[in-house]
């Protein structure tokens, strides 16, 4: 499923340059089904008749990418797609490549003499691109032949490149059309990025504002002596930004980058731009960075992790001394008095005179210098959203401060006001829609220009704009998508299950099946679901309401199982965690279209429970109907058992597959934005004649027979010491139920059976104090319980 | 006036088949509280209470106490009866013996308490807070601190008290005002004024123990700003033989007596600390989790105060009715002669509440009394957190749904004796002004429903409620078959099983509810209390019914076992449907309860 690159693909591809960046793109590219040769210069003294030693840079690379965590594949087979090699003796090889992109060290002299000796090799119509971070495309393209220089482009990744959604793209405007359109079409459907188009300018969009932002936020921090934590408290949430704020942002990143960084855009920043006048060395960073505090990647950086005493302690380094000191857990109402954006502009504490500094120079810089780096500010907030997962990007964060109270902020505090900010105070906001629901935006120009939806994306606030939701209650809404399609979105917190999700799954059948053609379930949150709600489970479980507990679970399997059987095709839709009931979902829809990173398990045994909203049933169906298996049946049991014992999860759409979670003819949707589009369309493909599935066979199990023969196994764990005494109880009654029972090899079962016995080996688990112990110690720290 | 008869074979009952002695006799350290032994300890006590203490009760509500010159002189006979009391050895009955305590179960000095509220319950008072500052002590103080005080308290040579309440805070203990500064010497020098403090001063024990809250001078603001002091009326002084004798007068004085409705034998102090010398107990602003530990004994014996006064209710009701004569049943000759008023059917039913409500919360407070053991002291961590979990749940349920079962007794009981029971000579008022007390101090009832809904309920997703709950629900499986064979014991168990279903549904309702606004969840918290008190009450009488019947059809032959039947079918005919009305108002959820606008227009 990994492999299947899509039309318009480079039928081969090539990364220069084999450091961190080059290898994982490399891996990235072949995660889209794509061959990549991954080169690498030949280390010195390497003798000539030894390819290995000769390609060793690559080759190393290659072996680290298989360790990288988080994963740097999707799949084994995509490991297998990268050849390693070297940059002279198969340079020759780049003939066959559609794609050569240059990651190597940010020099510019380096790159030229390499692009130098491409000039002769690449086919005429293959594109070539940088991943300079810094160096501006004009400056590159300068010593290229005329014929490349409209197939030359900066294709400008983000670290990691297989999680981080953006790629800048600066080409020159001649080649859109040509290969270098092709080439950004196959950035969005086939790496799934978020291109955004920028202007050949230093540091190009996000990088630009970034590099500003955490540098302010660093010097400020200093001048003003706030802590770091109390900075990265009043600096994210607050703001849409992630929980790790500037401070913990550099640990992740490297507090080494960041002065090469700051030192690189000070170079080619014009002299009079503000980022000048903050770039200015601190100490402590210095003498952090030799003394191996690099980040996370070193022996820590402004946060550390003291484990001595047994204990693991979060400290924080304190910006004066370099000490540090237990980092403890601010609170905003306790150190900055506020919670909110506009409560912190408005507030007198120092962290909130702080927080207001820090933001409001970004929002005023961005405003600055929107117009020299991109098209419109649509542009800056896409690149600062999928770039530095911010929220709100800093022009949609203006409106919501609203533009003129930060044009009145900054005169107050005798700052400049930029011409766009003060064009966007007088419009009334940087963002506008109009009567007919079209949306528009500033151009850098200060002009309204239209914010136009990608081809091929489906959001669900447009859906929302158009309409009322068919239904809705307070975990799940049904929405018309148009084409005959509907869509269930899950909406409770963590997008878990619970009675009102099935209540809505149930309306959803009912009004599909009366007068639309087909149902797609998804979302847009970061998780599709996370399984059921435990909280009431485990509340109902401790007043002993079993009769409850057992019309809950019989509820589960009454809706997945019409869902199953349902007039009308099911496309689930799924990206991030599909986990429990949130996969078992899945299990029971006609077809899944998944979005690449996808991470499903049936891990139900870690809060003491088995999968019985159907979900043991469908696994063990799915094995016994992979025919290829040699050896009967006892290993597709085995197979189904150890899986949902070990609660194993996906790390990938594509490993999902391989586990039985999703089919062999089960899509993936590579681009996040174009997920609930495509399942919208196999929705409606599958939709053209469609007849629901025929009830599965009944199935031959063994009984308790094979139950036992699956108990050894569990007692062999429990031996090692690699199985807890309650994990012994939950296999024990997993077993029960994929053998089948109360039963034998010459009675086949049918499904009926096996969910009715899923919902008593349920009934009996939630009855243990043990697995109530489990759902608690769940609940109370996220973590399971090893009892 | 009805003479008090300790009600030892109930006691015996209920200990036979709720509490299964020979469970507490298995933990650690208790192997001697045999049966017999406990038997013969309640006897003694019975003893006490009957002749020493019952005979005090009118004449001490009639005396009072009187504040002379900052001392106080409890009514006539006390001092006697405290030191038959002390020298009883009733002070340390389950205090450790190591200080020189009885070393019995918790479980026996809940009994004991209950004898001895029942025949004098503000002569209970003063020794009753001893039990909470010995708890104090022992969980938190230093050892030297154990050493001195413990053995006082337990032998009850000295007694205790608990020093919370300010003129500006009564509830809301963050508002705690009193000062503690350091000495030099690792002393503390307390300087404020403490009001409502029971026993604070009086002449039965030759010193007083005040345990008090106050703050340290770089205290936070709030509760967690709170510290516990120990401060005694008379500084502790060594003597010869290395023990303590009672030295200079501390500078604590009594400035003053509350005159209230009832109560009338116990003196509630106002104190005022003058750089009264004290020493911190545990650790510097952690005096609210001390509090909690005096606290959540405090609030089990207020429980029992109810009970205790509950049944003084039912033997003076039940005495009065059989000895009253008015009117006749309908097809009576007049010749008969006006009879007996309990052969009338209203004066039953308020006669069979009394006993029934009686009977079954005795069952309630005795079974949780035992997990108070279990918890302490069973061998097994899992066991001990499973019992801790349910005297957790159950403390505020015993302390507020007993104290207002009676104040109902106390009521119903005058209602049996008609106008006499408005005469003071009758002696039966007395119950009703001295127990209403009890649904306000030690947290007011309205309190202890918010720490069942607000805390106890949803702390780990209901686990406590688990060990009320899963006991209830295995019980209602198990007896399933038997009620199928047996008419007459489906009539108790089926109600049972009814409203439980109700209940898990209700809880499963609120705690939903509350789980989404905790806020707005609290005006079904009085509703949810009762509602679990009644259902738990429900549930013991199931059991000593189950009990009564196995042992009536062995062929035991005694006249209590058919009583308790009855009680047990009127129960839940009568009582146990009471949980509707509190379902009811707990489903019309937060808003059916006026907003303080309309409250206040």
């Amino acid at each position: 499923m990994t492999a299947a690159a899509p039309a318009g693909a480079p039928a081969r591809a090539a990364v220069l340059g084999a450091g961190t960046m080059g290898a994982q793109l490399a891996a990235h590219i072949a995660n889209a089904g794509v061959p990549v040769l991954l080169l690498d210069r030949v280390p010195d003294g390497a003798p000539a008749g030894d390819p290995a030693a000769r390609s060793a840079l690559a080759t190393r690379a290659l072996a680290a990418l298989e360790r990288a965590d988080p994963p740097a594949f999707m799949h084994r087979r995509a490991r297998r797609l990268v050849e390693a090699g070297n940059l002279e003796d198969d340079l020759a090889r780049l003939a066959d490549c559609d794609w050569v992109v240059e990651a190597v060290v940010e020099d510019p002299a380096v790159k030229a003499a390499l692009f130098d000796r491409l000039a002769g090799v690449l086919k005429p119509d293959a594109v070539l691109t940088s991943n300079t971070s810094t160096l501006p495309r004009a400056l590159l393209a300068k010593t290229l032949p005329a014929a490349l220089q409209p197939r030359f482009a900066i294709t400008h990744f983000f670290n990691p490149p297989r999680y981080m959604r953006l790629v800048e793209l600066v080409a020159d405007g001649e080649g859109d059309a040509g290969p270098v359109g092709a080439l950004a079409d196959f950035l969005d459907r086939g790496l799934g990025k978020t291109v955004v188009r920028a202007k050949d300018s230093p540091g190009f969009i996000a990088n630009r504002i970034g590099a500003f932002w955490i540098q302010t936020a660093i010097n400020e921090a200093v001048d003003r002596s706030i802590g770091v934590a109390a900075a990265d408290a009043v600096l994210s949430r607050p703001f849409g930004i992630p929980k790790t704020g500037v401070f913990g942002l550099v640990d992740l990143v490297g507090l080494d980058i960041m002065p090469a960084v700051a030192r690189a855009l000070s170079a080619t920043l014009p002299a009079d731009d503000p980022f000048q006048a903050i770039a200015r060395p601190q100490p402590l960073i210095t003498r952090l960075i030799a003394d191996g505090y690099t980040g996370r990647k070193g022996k820590g950086g402004f946060y550390r992790l003291n484990r001595t005493g047994g204990q693991r302690v979060k400290e924080a380094v304190d910006l004066a001394t370099g000490t540090y000191a237990p980092a403890g857990k601010p609170r905003l109402e306790d150190i900055a008095g506020a919670r909110d954006a506009a409560g912190l502009l408005a507030g007198d504490a120092p962290a909130a005179r702080y927080a207001a500094a820090v933001m409001t120079a970004t929002l005023a810089y961005a405003a600055a210098v929107a117009p020299a780096i991109a098209d419109d500010v649509a542009a800056v907030d896409e690149a600062m959203v999928a770039g530095y997962n911010w929220r709100h990007g800093p022009f949609r964060l203006i409106d919501r401060i609203g533009a003129g109270r930060l044009a009145e902020y900054l005169t107050a505090a005798g700052a400049a006001v930029p011409p766009l900010l003060t064009r966007a105070a007088e419009a009334g906001g940087f963002y506008h829609r109009a009567a007919d629901g079209a949306a528009t935006c500033l151009s850098a120009a200060g002009r309204p220009a239209p914010v136009v939806r990608r081809a091929g994306t489906l959001a669900l606030d447009d859906v929302r704009r158009a309409g009322a939701p068919l239904f809705r209650n307070g975990s799940a809404a049904l929405w018309d998508i148009g084409d005959g399609v509907t869509l269930v979105e899950f909406t409770a917190k963590m997008n878990t299950l619970d009675a009102d999700v099935f209540a809505c799954l149930r309306e959803a059948i009912r009004i599909t099946g009366d007068g639309y053609r087909a149902l797609v379930i998804g979302n847009e949150a970061e998780n599709f679901c996370v399984g059921a709600s435990i909280g009431f489970g485990l509340f109902a479980a401790n007043l002993a309401a079993w009769d409850r507990l057992d019309a809950a679970i019989r509820d589960g399997q009454d809706t997945f199982r019409a869902l199953a059987t349902a007039p009308f095709p099911v496309v689930g839709a799924p990206s991030g965690l599909a986990l429990g009931g949130g996969l078992e979902v899945l299990m029971h829809c006609d077809h899944v279209q998944a979005h690449s990173e996808t991470y499903a398990g049936l891990v139900e045994v870690g809060v003491g429970i088995i999968p019985a909203w159907g979900g043991a049933t469908r696994l063990l169906l799915r094995q016994l109907a992979q025919t290829r298996r040699p050896g009967g049946p006892m290993p597709a049991i085995a197979e189904a058992f150890t899986t949902i014992a070990l609660a194993k999860v996906a790390k990938s759409a594509a490993e999902a597959r391989d586990l039985g979670y999703f089919r062999a003819e089960d899509t993936i949707t590579m681009n996040r934005d174009r997920l609930l589009a495509d399942a919208k369309a196999r929705a409606r493909a599958l939709a053209d004649g469609y007849r629901p599935p025929p009830p599965p066979d009944p199935v031959a199990l063994p009984g308790r027979t094979g139950a036992v023969a699956l108990g050894l196994q569990v007692d062999a764990f429990a031996r090692l010491g690699q199985a807890t005494p309650h994990d012994v109880v939950v296999a024990g009654e997993l077993a029960t139920v994929l053998t089948g029972g109360d039963c034998d090899w010459t009675e086949p079962v049918d499904e009926q059976h096996l969910l009715d016995l899923e919902r008593a080996a349920f009934g009996r688990l939630v009855r243990t104090e043990a697995t109530l112990a489990r759902m608690e110690h769940m609940l109370a720290t996220g973590k399971p319980l090893r009892n | 006036m009805t003479a008090y008869r300790a009600p030892l074979e109930d006691i015996r009952f209920v200990l036979s088949e709720i509490v299964a002695l020979e469970r507490l006799a298995a933990l650690p350290g208790l192997e001697d509280a045999t049966a017999d032994v406990i038997v013969q300890v309640l006897e003694e006590a019975a003893r006490l209470a009957e002749t020493v203490l019952a005979p005090l009760n009118a004449s001490g509500d009639r005396e009072g106490c009187r504040l002379t010159d900052g001392r106080v002189t409890m009514p006539a006979g006390f001092r006697e009866a405290y030191a038959r009391y002390a020298a009883g050895g009733w002070a340390g009955v389950a205090a450790d013996p190591a200080h020189g305590g009885g070393g019995l179960p918790a479980l026996v000095n809940q009994m004991v308490d209950e004898l001895i509220i029942s025949a004098n319950i503000a002569f209970s008072t003063v020794p009753g807070l001893s039990h909470g500052a010995y708890h104090a002590i022992d969980l938190y103080g230093s050892a030297a601190q154990k050493a001195l005080y413990l053995p006082k308290l337990a032998s009850g040579i000295w007694t205790g008290t608990m020093c919370l309440t300010e003129p500006q805070c009564g509830t809301d203990l963050g508002l705690v005002r009193t000062r503690a500064v350091p000495a030099a010497d690792g002393s503390y020098h307390l300087t404020g004024n403490k009001v409502w403090i029971t026993a604070a001063e009086h002449d039965l024990a030759e010193n007083i123990v005040h345990l008090v809250l106050a703050r340290l001078p770089d205290a936070p603001a709030g509760t967690r700003g709170i510290s516990l002091f120990v401060a005694a009326k008379h500084l502790p002084e060594a003597d010869r033989a290395g023990g303590w004798r009672p030295g200079a007068r501390n500078a604590i004085t009594c400035t003053g007596l509350e005159h209230k409705m009832g109560l009338a034998a116990s003196p509630t102090c106002a104190l005022a600390f003058e750089g009264a010398t004290a020493w911190l107990v545990g650790e510097p602003h952690r005096g609210m989790r001390a509090m909690f530990a005096m606290m959540n004994q405090a609030r089990l014996m207020v429980g029992m105060q109810g009970l205790g006064l509950a049944e003084m209710a039912w033997q003076a009701a039940r005495a009065f009715a059989g000895e009253r004569r008015q009117g006749r049943l309908p097809g009576q000759p007049e010749s008969d002669g006006p009879q007996p008023i309990i052969v009338h059917g209203d004066v039953r039913r308020m006669l069979a509440t009394i006993r029934a409500q009686v009977e079954g919360t005795r069952a309630l407070a005795l079974w949780v009394g035992q997990h108070v053991d279990i918890a302490l002291r069973h061998p097994d961590p899992a066991a001990r957190a499973a019992a801790d979990d349910l005297v957790a749940l159950m403390t505020p349920i015993v302390k507020a749904h007993l104290t207002d079962i009676g104040q109902e007794a106390a009521d119903l009981a005058i209602q049996v004796h008609g106008g006499s029971g408005y005469v003071r000579e009758m002696g039966v008022e007395q119950y009703l002004r001295d127990i209403r007390i009890a649904r306000i101090y030690e947290g007011t009832n309205g309190i202890q429903a918010l720490d069942l809904v607000g805390r106890k309920m949803p702390d780990g997703m209901g686990r406590r409620l688990r060990r009320l709950f899963h006991p209830m629900a295995a019980f209602v499986e198990e007896t399933r078959p038997l009620a199928a064979d047996d008419p007459a014991l489906a009539a108790i168990l089926e109600p049972f099983a009814t409203w439980l279903a109700r209940a898990q549904g209700i809880s499963l309702h609120l705690g939903q509810a509350a789980f989404a606004d905790p806020i707005a969840a609290t005006t079904g918290a009085h509703d949810y209390l009762k509602l679990l008190g009644i259902l738990a009450t429900g549930w013991m009488w199931a059991r000593m019914a189950l009990a009564a019947h196995r042992r009536l059809a062995a062929g035991e032959q005694n006249p209590m076992l058919a009583a308790k039947l009855a009680s047990a079918r009127f129960y839940m005919t009568h009582i146990l449907p009471g949980i509707g009305p509190h379902a009811t108002a707990i489903l019309a959820g937060p808003d059916s309860v006026p907003e303080v606008g309309s409250l206040t227009a």
